[in-house]
């Protein structure tokens, strides 16, 4: 088992190392460009070439990546070019936002989705046939688009949610309740629709295997059989759609963040890589590897728990 | 049986736990983003379409610059038209040379941080913007004397007709935070102070009123709030739903404001043109042709282009300067109408009726997708072929003003005070004149602003008007119409930026 999590942390820091690299080396090379967007169309080449030098960008490749891993692994993730601001300040402004957006997103996807799915598949007709047609209908709707929607609906047509801005729980749970019931929504219809779909087909493939005639020749309730037995099988391919689901997530949160000027990682990596300012666009990168890199972690360690057969492989 | 089950209860509930855990951990250092909007006279929150991008005071834009104007204080202040007034300067001598500014640094001013605002301290920020580069970079060469406390002056290496625009364009910081380098939170004398508890970078900046001010009563709000809404859709909905009382909005967002009953105030501070700065036809020699650049003027309707691609929110440009200003002639008549066979015929005479490829480089957020298909199609009916070339990034501008596309197409400001336009579209060293190339006409009408009397100056910058437009050094479009949107309760009393781009600070009341 020990083992197991020590091959993990290795493979999970040599992806930290190739992503981040990665990103470093995309963002290389544009040293008088980042240089400008600085000091503004009317710096002379002078200007550029001075702040080219003061900010280190003309040192190789390796140097400037070795600087920033270095202080990395510090804690020190740098300040922006542009404001000063140090990345691990605006990280620890902006994270809570986009991971309320998708943590309560996901905690309403898994439930919304387990009721929706178990109960399309279990008493199948119109409930089912509704469920795939609601979930293609959510599915093909961008959550921009539905963001848009419900600000027209519930923050100008009648105003009971703002439509824009975040508040924080610390200052107001019943501000971060309704400034956060909006983007959840939009993120959380096209999340249900497809994971709710993936719940119904593992549901019915289980529902099809001998054991749960056998259970059911016996005598077993049928709630019992689904929620102790069915549930249980069907929960892995789940698990995994929904780790998936997850990831994509973060992705989305950009746009429901843009719409309602949502202070996330999202708007902080989109300006921060159009502007080249280096230090601030790794900070959400990094974030980003470490969420995927947890969610991973839950859905196998949660796989493993549900399917003793994936803890012996 | 039940160790399994209890494994399936704890793989059910561990990512549950887990997210909740992140959630309530991690929210717990956030801050308020949002903001319930404004009562006026009590707290004014105003949108801002862009990030402020730091509070270096060297290297500030104009535009959308109420942070910067709420923490520091300027020099002297500029009206619509460039005309100064007093500021920090209580008085002020231009020399007649145009080289030296001298002021007199109104007496008691302090920064919020109880430090005194003298000469001593204008010396200090004079000096950081010679060579903090950026828009600071028109300070280079300065050198900076202080006969006392309160009197510094100021002088250029050259004669300079623009004083009173880089004394109405600075902003006087602590010369402790220069000496330091850093300006993680600014330092200033300005009518606000940055209020840091209540400020979460990239989202929203609060500002409480300094009272000690010298001229409070020209700042009614108590409290400014920025809110940074980068989406127009965001800031649309924000102002319809008052938690925002103003922000710039575009003609797509036009009639939705209208119909919601925010105010709505014009302005028009750019003209939409191609920059043919290739002159002399270096890169491209039909581009040294005047028929060529005529013929160019000469394919474009103007009156369709304002009614139909700005939807009639446009009114047509014959001339690249703004009405009022000093090299405006309010009297020019279209010098080139639109004429498609008289542009062939140009084009012909001047032995380029096959015409050439011009690349034009394009850039998002600039109207561009709205303007090349016309602009391409039209120039094509002289056998001009565009190509275009989309420009992004950080790279962006710095490829937009290397001289490599001779014909940029953009909307560029028309500032009230019409020598900044001359100094930067037509001097050889003009930012926007991106072929860099001298004209000897120029230089002689420049020199005659340098050293004539107050009407030769005017005549001199129509002069200019006149010869620019002769020669068709641009092709003059439109000039679009942008809107300053405001809820009921904040008025706007005036524009009073020279460069017309919207409302400043103190024009809220």
């Amino acid at each position: 088992m020990m083992l197991s999590v020590l091959k993990r942390l290795l493979r999970s820091a040599v992806i930290v190392l190739i992503v981040t690299f990665a990103t470093f080396s995309l963002m290389f090379g544009n040293g008088p460009g980042i240089a400008r967007a600085i000091l503004g169309y009317q710096a002379t080449e002078g200007d550029v070439q001075r702040k080219v030098v003061q900010l280190g960008l003309d040192r190789p490749l390796l140097v400037q990546y070795g600087d920033w891993l270095g202080n990395a692994v510090t804690g020190n993730l740098g300040e922006s070019f542009f404001t000063g601001q140090t990345v691990t300040s605006a990280l620890a402004t902006r994270v809570p936002v986009t991971l309320t957006l998708v943590v309560l997103t996901m905690i309403l996807t898994i439930i919304i989705s387990v009721l929706l799915g178990v109960a399309a598949a279990v008493y199948g007709g119109w409930l089912d046939r509704a469920l795939q047609f609601v979930a293609v209908l959510g599915a093909a709707a961008p959550s921009f688009i539905i963001a848009i929607g419900l600000v027209f609906a519930f923050a100008i047509a009648v105003r009971i949610f703002p439509a824009t801005g975040y508040v924080s729980p610390d200052i107001s749970l019943g501000g971060w309740l309704l400034s956060v019931t909006l983007p959840v929504i939009s993120l959380l219809v096209g999340s249900v629709a497809n994971a709710a779909s993936q719940f119904r087909g593992a549901v019915l493939d289980v529902l099809s295997r001998d054991f749960v005639r056998t259970l059911r020749a016996r005598g077993i309730p049928g709630s019992h059989i689904i929620f102790r037995h069915v549930l249980r099988n069907a929960g892995g391919p789940g698990l995994t759609v929904l780790s998936l689901q997850t990831l994509g997530l973060v992705g989305g949160a950009i746009f429901v963040e843009l719409v309602f000027a949502l202070p996330g990682i999202g708007q902080l990596a989109n300006l921060s890589t159009q502007n080249g300012d280096v230090p601030m666009a790794m900070g959400p990168v990094v974030v980003t590897i470490i969420i995927v890199l947890v969610v991973n972690f839950i859905g196998d360690f949660a796989n493993t728990m549900l399917n003793p057969k994936a803890r012996t492989r | 049986m039940r160790r399994t089950r209890r494994r399936a209860l704890v793989a059910l509930a561990a990512p549950l736990a887990l997210s909740l855990a992140a959630l309530t951990g991690c929210t717990s250092g956030g801050q308020a983003g949002g903001n319930t909007g404004g009562n006026a006279k009590d707290t004014l929150t105003l949108g801002l379409t862009a990030d402020i991008q730091g509070w270096d005071p060297g290297v500030q834009p104009t535009y959308q610059g109420w942070g910067a104007d709420a923490v520091w204080d300027s020099l002297l202040r500029c009206g619509p038209t460039g005309e100064p007034s007093a500021s920090l300067a209580d008085k002020w001598e231009f020399s007649q040379d145009q080289r030296t500014a001298t002021l007199h640094i109104r007496e008691g001013v302090k920064f919020s941080d109880g430090t005194p605002v003298d000469s001593a301290a204008v010396k200090a920020n004079a000096e950081y913007y010679a060579t903090a580069g950026g828009a600071s970079s028109r300070w280079a060469g300065i050198t900076v004397e202080t006969p006392d406390a309160q009197t510094v002056k100021i002088s250029w290496p050259a004669a300079n007709p623009l004083l009173a625009l880089r004394m109405c364009e600075s902003k006087i910081a602590t010369p402790a935070s220069i000496a330091e380098g850093k300006f993680e939170a600014p330092i200033g004398s300005g009518p606000y102070t940055l209020d840091t508890s209540a400020t979460t970078g990239g989202s929203v900046y609060t500002f409480v009123k300094n009272d000690s001010f010298w001229d409070s009563a020209s700042f009614p709000y108590k409290k400014v709030v920025l809110k940074v809404l980068e989406s127009e859709t965001a800031s649309i909905n924000a102002l319809k739903t008052q938690q925002i009382n103003g922000s710039l909005i575009t003609t797509a967002t036009y009639e939705e404001a209208k119909a919601s009953g925010l105010a709505l105030e014009t302005l028009k501070a750019n003209t939409t043109r191609l920059l043919i700065t290739d002159h002399l036809g270096e890169k491209i020699p039909a581009l040294g042709s005047v028929d060529v650049r005529r013929a160019m003027n000469m394919v474009f309707d103007k009156d369709a282009i304002a009614e139909k691609l700005y939807l009639g929110r446009a009114t047509p440009a014959y001339q690249i300067f703004r009405e009022g200003s000093n090299a405006y002639i309010a009297d020019m008549k279209d010098p080139y109408p639109f004429n498609v066979d008289e542009a062939k015929s140009l084009m012909a005479k001047a032995g380029f009726s096959d015409g050439f490829t011009l690349q034009i480089p394009t850039m998002q957020g600039q109207g561009h997708e709205k303007l090349m298909p016309y602009i391409s199609q039209q120039l094509a009916l002289i056998n001009i072929k565009v190509e275009e070339v989309p420009l992004s990034g950080p790279n962006a501008i710095s490829e937009l003003l290397s001289g490599k596309f001779p014909v940029p197409l953009w909307q560029l400001g028309n500032y009230g005070e019409s020598l900044q336009d001359i100094s930067d579209y037509t001097l050889k060293d003009g930012i926007w004149n991106v072929s860099h190339q001298a004209d000897a006409k120029i230089d002689e009408l420049w020199n005659t602003i340098l050293t004539g009397t107050e009407a030769e100056r005017k005549q001199a910058q129509q002069d200019v008007n006149r010869y620019i437009t002769d020669q068709a050094w641009f092709v003059p479009m439109a000039y679009p119409e942008h809107f300053y949107a405001t809820t009921a309760g904040v008025e706007v009393s005036q524009v009073s930026d020279f460069s017309g781009l919207h409302p400043l600070l103190r024009d809220f009341k």
